[in-house]
């Protein structure tokens, strides 16, 4: 690479298009992490309405069926 | 060696079969105006001896080189088959593996079988599925299955068009097959394989994948992200496998061409998908990460799970043994090949064993079964919500105080999934007890699955996720010289 294409690289990773291109990763950053929140609302929702809603009974048998069941199918 | 400036699809045959396809300019390099193609690193064994060795232009059938050929030393003939003596090919994913080009219309009977069995339990479920993928093509196609595909897929679009309800679903979906008596193996939120067992009592796995619509699109695990009209899917038409009607989407073509791109009606045995990096990245988003590290473990243990590990008892288990009576509750939270486990079950506790991939200690479980040793092992994910809080539920509600080790875990992951590892360690202590930690600190050489994690990075995580840490210590490691490990015994919030 040439002096001359060197530093117009580096004009342009350190100038407004460099400053940009930072900003779209960090921006694809928080997209993806808000993705994954789906993940974990789901398994929070199934955790709830599979095992919390048993454990309400206070019923001991009842639970420990529930959470036996549960872990079977996860 | 090859020559020619067009990409073409070759089909490269041993005795006339089949075994290999690929694309002279896509799957080659130029040098000294030829185009060179690597052997498949599958294929490589096999290469050990004569055969008549073939290369044709895979959609004219026009020979490009066909003489007898002689690889390596060996005076014996070429064959490519398995430990059966049943033919092999390379499949899509480069792996040798029956192609159905190998099997007769009597050997494809049970994968139909399968196949039916499959969309019906799902159609119990409320699932309307169909072939999808390989198996969609080669039925739309040639109405019969793909000759170099080895497997079968089923796919199915979801109702609802939200990521949560979609995943609330999948998860609803392998509790009914479960409790319908399938072995169900989770890939993604929406991608599992059914493991159904056939006449002769072999067991085959079918992958189903889910999708669903939002917004014009149509998202299909795990390559699928394409405009799309509800109409091309619903309702469900049928189609032709093998002599057999199945359930199809409403216009096939449309997703065929989703899957495939618009080429899907010319055979290409050596395709390779060319998903969209934004596709992946949302597939990856939204539904995978759950099996982060499974593979490499899988791996890792499957040729050491046959055996014991040496060296047992490990100075840590002593360790744990000096510090509590007998018999305690002892889990063991990634267990691994379970030495220890087995270890302690033989001084008389009771002992529990937790691990990602519970079939890397079949050699422990053979022992505690033959000797009656109080010793289980179950699953436990510690990149899975769901699991982790199972398990920990369940460990929650068992009587009694809990001695929790963990040798060598918390510097197996990384800090995200180390809090689920304090959340069920936490919530196995419950009523009362201690956590025992083994972990990498620093020192030693770099190694493949686990990394070192310092001191103080375990002991501020343990303090936020209401530790006390109790006994501290750092010791050479015995097994591996210059590794410092550190030792930690912590309580529930106990002072």
């Amino acid at each position: 690479m040439s002096l001359k294409d060197r530093l117009v690289g580096k004009l342009i990773s350190s100038g407004p298009v460099g400053q940009l291109t930072e900003r779209i990763k960090e921006l694809e950053a928080e997209v993806q992490e808000i993705r994954q929140q789906n993940l974990r609302l789901a398994e929070l929702a199934d955790v709830v309405e599979e095992l919390l809603i048993p454990m309400a009974s206070r019923d001991q048998a009842r639970i420990d069926a529930a959470v036996e069941a549960y872990l079977k199918s996860v | 060696m090859l020559a020619g400036s067009e990409d073409i699809v070759l089909d490269v045959t041993f005795e006339g079969r089949r075994v290999w396809s690929f694309w002279l300019l896509r799957d080659s390099v130029e040098r000294a105006g030829h185009r060179w193609v690597e052997w498949p690193g599958s294929l490589v064994p096999f290469l050990d001896g004569h055969c008549q060795l073939a290369v044709l232009e895979h959609l004219t059938g026009e020979v490009v080189y066909d003489a007898p050929t002689q690889f390596g030393t060996s005076a014996d003939q070429i064959a490519i088959v398995n430990a059966e003596g049943k033919a092999l090919g390379i499949d899509k994913s480069g792996r040798m593996a029956q192609t159905f080009d190998t099997r007769s219309a009597e050997q494809v009977a049970p994968l139909l079988d399968s196949i039916d069995e499959v969309l019906g339990a799902l159609k119990d479920a409320g699932i309307e599925a169909f072939p999808a993928y390989g198996t969609l093509l080669g039925a739309v196609r040639e109405g019969k299955l793909i000759g170099h595909d080895s497997d079968a897929d089923l796919g199915y679009v979801s109702k609802h068009e939200n990521p949560v309800d979609v995943i609330r679903e999948s998860f609803r979906l392998q509790r009914r097959l479960s409790n319908a008596g399938y072995k169900i193996t989770r890939y993604s939120a929406i991608a599992f394989k059914v493991d159904v067992k056939e006449a002769d009592g072999s067991v085959r796995g079918l992958d189903v994948f889910g999708g669903f619509l939002c917004q014009g699109r149509l998202y299909l695990m795990g390559e699928v992200g394409e405009t799309f009209e509800r109409e091309w899917i619903f309702p469900l038409g049928t189609t032709t496998l093998e002599g057999r009607t199945l359930p199809a989407p409403a216009v096939p073509e449309k997703l065929l061409e989703a899957m495939y791109g618009r080429g899907w009606k010319v055979p290409d045995p050596a395709f390779h998908f060319e998903t969209p990096a934004s596709t992946h990245r949302r597939l990856n988003g939204w539904f995978r990460g759950t099996r982060t590290g499974r593979d490499a473990w899988s791996r890792f243990f499957s040729t050491r799970r046959h055996t014991l590990p040496e060296g047992l008892p490990s100075e840590f288990a002593q360790f744990v043994a000096s510090q509590e009576q007998t018999p305690a509750r002892v889990v063991d939270l990634g267990c691994g090949r379970a030495g220890d486990a087995v270890w302690l079950a033989r001084q008389g506790h009771h002992v529990t064993g937790y691990d990602f991939v519970p079939t890397g200690s079949l050699a422990a479980q053979k022992v505690a079964a033959d000797e009656g040793l109080d010793l289980k092992v179950e699953s436990l994910n510690l990149n899975e919500w769901r699991s982790v809080l199972g398990v920990g539920t369940k460990l929650a509600h068992t009587p009694g105080p809990a001695v929790v080790i963990a040798n060598h875990v918390a510097d197996a992951v990384g800090a995200r999934t180390r809090k689920s590892l304090w959340r069920v360690a936490s919530m196995a202590l419950r009523q009362g007890g201690r956590l025992y930690l083994n972990v990498w600190v620093g020192g030693g050489q770099s190694k493949a699955l686990v990394h070192p994690v310092p001191m103080r990075v375990i002991e501020r995580e343990l303090a936020a996720a209401g530790f006390v840490v109790q006994h501290q210590e750092i010791v050479e490691d015995q097994q591996d010289s210059g590794r410092q490990v550190g030792r930690l015994v912590a309580q529930v919030g106990v002072k």
